[in-house]
């Protein structure tokens, strides 16, 4: 059941395994050459992705919800873009660099437009990848690309924004469960509750779970797991204990 | 590595090393969090470099080129785009393609709406984007996207 389960949790890794043995027997060129191929993207993944990770955790340590709802926030208004567009400007890597940083900045209460804004930019509008424009198609190419897309963006960042509610941003609504509970989606197995609470969370194959029979709840502790959960994936609901 | 990587990479190891003169226990758990984002995407992230490897593989820039040059314009614009949204390509190999393409002819929209939909849009991405932000946000974001380099595309072909 557990193989079957993590199986299942990485489907396309799997897929993805399957065709290049697949390939390997009829077409074995083609599996070598993919293998060469992805060598360059897992050097890039190496390079960006360990300093994502810390500068994400780094401020989703130090900066404040405040700081960040207030800066890009629904009422930040042409601010927030503003500083939307800078962040995705500025930063490297391929877009799926960007999702822990976003997801990161979209719990302490930036707005989607600004996510969307971030996600976009960090794709197209990278000050490397413009140099490098410029350089290979020339500077006219480059501005007028520059500017055409960041009214694009600008409009569909809108458009999601209007679209796109806070709900639809998390697979299948936690249901409201009393006391203690973890968002099965949102958690990746990390473990740092059960280390936090040995006493009250435990695994269930890759997702941790909350006893449900734990009697004593201790809040400070509870309250240490909670901050302690880099997904934000624990709740807790007092009222129907 | 690019002046960017590093730039990064030095903007953070001093922020490390802030974090750690004012709160050393803060900054394992920071650390800590870092470590098990890594732990929670590395198989995902993997998938998804496979498998533009191996659809790299299959279907090297020659033989994408070579393809979208015997479409008519605006066929070979949405042509183009589609093809952009298959796979992720770093910029770094996207320009010197696009350049390729607009020498050998296929004109200015598709090699606008390839490199737009090349780095926005992707199908190899999906299931990563959809596990962080939801099936909505990444079916409206990448559709958006899509239709976005499709516009952009052909005012900078009316333009240029």
């Amino acid at each position: 059941m557990k193989v079957m389960k993590r199986l299942k949790e990485n489907m396309f890794l799997v897929v993805v395994i399957l065709v290049y043995l697949i390939m390997l027997i009829f077409r074995p060129g083609l599996s070598v050459q993919g293998i060469r191929n992805s060598g360059y993207y897992i050097k890039e993944m190496i390079m960006i992705l360990p300093v994502v990770f810390i500068l994400t955790a780094l401020l989703d340590t130090w900066v404040p919800k405040e700081v960040i709802l207030k800066y890009l926030g629904s009422g930040s208004k042409w601010m927030g873009a503003l500083l939307s567009f800078v962040f995705g400007s500025i930063s490297a890597g391929p877009i799926y660099a960007a999702f822990p940083f976003c997801t990161m900045l979209r719990k302490k209460g930036a707005s989607i437009q600004n996510i969307v804004i971030i996600l976009s930019s960090w794709a197209v509008l990278k000050i490397p990848m413009l140099l490098n424009e410029m350089k290979f198609l020339g500077p006219t190419f480059m501005a007028l690309r520059w500017v055409l897309t960041v009214i694009s963006i600008i409009i569909f960042s809108g458009i999601m924004g209007k679209i796109i509610k806070e709900k639809d941003m998390i697979e299948n609504e936690p249901q409201v469960m009393k006391g203690v509970s973890v968002n099965q989606d949102a958690c990746m197995g990390c473990r740092a509750c059960v280390r936090n609470y040995p006493e009250l969370f435990a695994m269930d194959g890759k997702k941790a779970f909350a006893n449900q029979n734990y009697q004593d709840l201790n809040m400070e502790q509870l309250k240490h797991a909670m901050e302690g959960c880099p997904v934000k994936a624990i709740s807790y609901n007092e009222d129907s204990v | 590595m690019d002046i960017f990587t590093i730039g990064l990479w030095i903007i953070t190891l001093g922020l490390l090393i802030f974090s750690f003169i004012k709160d050393k226990g803060k900054t394992l758990i920071s650390l800590k969090k870092a470590l098990s984002m890594g732990r929670g995407m590395i198989l995902s992230v993997l998938a998804v470099i496979f498998a533009i490897g191996f659809i790299l593989a299959v279907f090297p820039a020659e033989t994408i080129a070579a393809y979208i040059e015997s479409q008519n314009a605006v066929l070979a614009t949405v042509v183009a785009a589609a093809i952009g949204t298959i796979t992720l390509i770093p910029a770094f190999i996207a320009f010197p393609l696009i350049q390729t393409l607009l020498k050998a002819g296929v004109g200015i929209m598709p090699a606008v709406a390839f490199l737009t939909t090349l780095t926005m849009v992707g199908v190899a991405t999906l299931p990563l984007e959809r596990r962080t932000f939801g099936t909505k946000f990444t079916l409206v974001r990448n559709g958006l996207s899509f239709v976005f380099a499709i516009v952009i595309a052909l005012i900078m072909g009316v333009i240029l």
